[in-house]
């Protein structure tokens, strides 16, 4: 879960950046954002969690992800993304998808039989 | 939850995790598979040489502005003028792409390869799951869901007073296609062959055509407005190193 390389920077109204780097620090979102929700999922699962409360875990989970990339930019998120959305939001959607897999797996085995 | 199921522990060891674990190995399987297949073609000289050329402008376009205005219109003219502009594509030259696909057998080829190894593990797998897990109840999803849901998750069990949130090993097949995605991105890396959506997309572009690219990149750099962004650094710099040294 490492960031990529600072490269860009903002002037006054001319962006310069570099879109390799650009394109690898999304890349490390996204990745960041499916190992979690496939982890979390596993332990949303063991817990037992069911119904809106593992909705929440992944809610949590998510926003505690955002936090910790937005610390490994140093705060400074224009230095490494274009805008906020694309360290909270992006990836959000298809990590639930996997969440909820995980979740069903790991709930399954652990619970119902 | 009015009722609750009691499942037998045998569902568990003979269906839902040697479901799940087929799925991800065929996935990888499929991956690699794909990837042994994919010919290495020989590429015709003239498109190669298209494709830098777009390269080139598009290198130019996005690095207009540090430039001066003057090299910056020299490179224009040398890739838009309207005589031999390298960006300029004579009327009537321009390859019909549907022709272009059946001059070459193996471009048809590839993609008739592509389309075979999504489809064939997906109709064996399904099938494999029918003939063996259909009509019971395999896996109850941890959360409450409606009605209208029951459909899809209770695919082969014809019993309308189990709990919607029961799933059916057919099912649960679906889940694992849709969600087992994100898991193929993290183990086989970003270009994975699993993605179908994606596919589709590739699909879609299928045939395209140099020509019409070119064009476009010549627009594209008709519309740049140029700005020399190199006066603004000096004071930039300046700003920069003051504040290193006061």
């Amino acid at each position: 879960m490492a960031v990529g390389r600072d490269e860009k920077k903002v002037t006054d109204d001319l962006e310069i950046f570099s879109a390799d780097n650009l394109q690898s620090n999304m890349k490390i979102i996204y990745y960041s954002r499916t190992f979690l929700s496939i982890i979390s999922g596993v332990i949303a699962g063991i817990l037992g969690l069911t119904g809106l409360t593992g909705f929440i875990f992944y809610f949590l989970v998510m926003a505690i992800t955002s936090v910790g990339l937005m610390a490994k930019a140093n705060f400074s998120v224009h230095a490494y993304f274009t805008s906020w959305n694309q360290i909270i939001v992006d990836g959000f959607l298809s990590g639930l998808m996997s969440f909820v897999l995980f979740w069903t797996f790991a709930y399954d085995i652990v619970h119902i039989f | 939850m009015a009722e609750e199921l009691v499942l037998d522990t045998a569902i568990r060891d003979w269906v839902l995790i040697p479901l799940s674990v087929v799925m991800v190995l065929i996935g990888v399987l499929r991956h690699f598979v794909a990837k042994l297949m994919r010919s290495n073609q020989t590429l015709d000289a003239k498109i190669v040489k298209e494709g830098q050329v777009i390269v080139r402008a598009r290198n130019l376009r996005a690095g207009a502005n540090f430039i001066p205005l003057k090299s910056f219109r020299a490179r224009k003219v040398y890739y838009n003028n309207e005589e031999n502009g390298l960006l300029h594509v004579p009327k009537g030259q321009a390859q019909n792409p549907q022709a272009q696909m059946f001059s070459d057998p193996n471009m048809a080829m590839d993609m008739m390869k592509k389309n075979l190894s999504m489809i064939i593990p997906q109709t064996l797998t399904f099938a494999w799951v029918n003939f063996f897990f259909s009509g019971f109840v395999t896996a109850k999803i941890p959360f409450p869901l409606t009605q209208r849901f029951r459909s899809m998750l209770q695919n082969g069990i014809d019993l309308s007073t189990v709990d919607v949130s029961y799933v059916s090993s057919r099912s649960w097949y679906f889940l694992n296609l849709f969600g087992l995605r994100g898991l193929f991105s993290l183990i086989l890396g970003e270009e994975n062959a699993t993605d179908d959506t994606q596919r589709m997309m590739q699909m879609g572009g299928f045939g395209f055509d140099p020509s019409k690219s070119l064009s476009a990149e010549k627009d594209g750099l008709d519309i740049v407005q140029h700005e020399w962004a190199l006066p603004k650094f000096e004071k930039r710099a300046e700003n920069v190193l003051r504040k290193l040294v006061g």
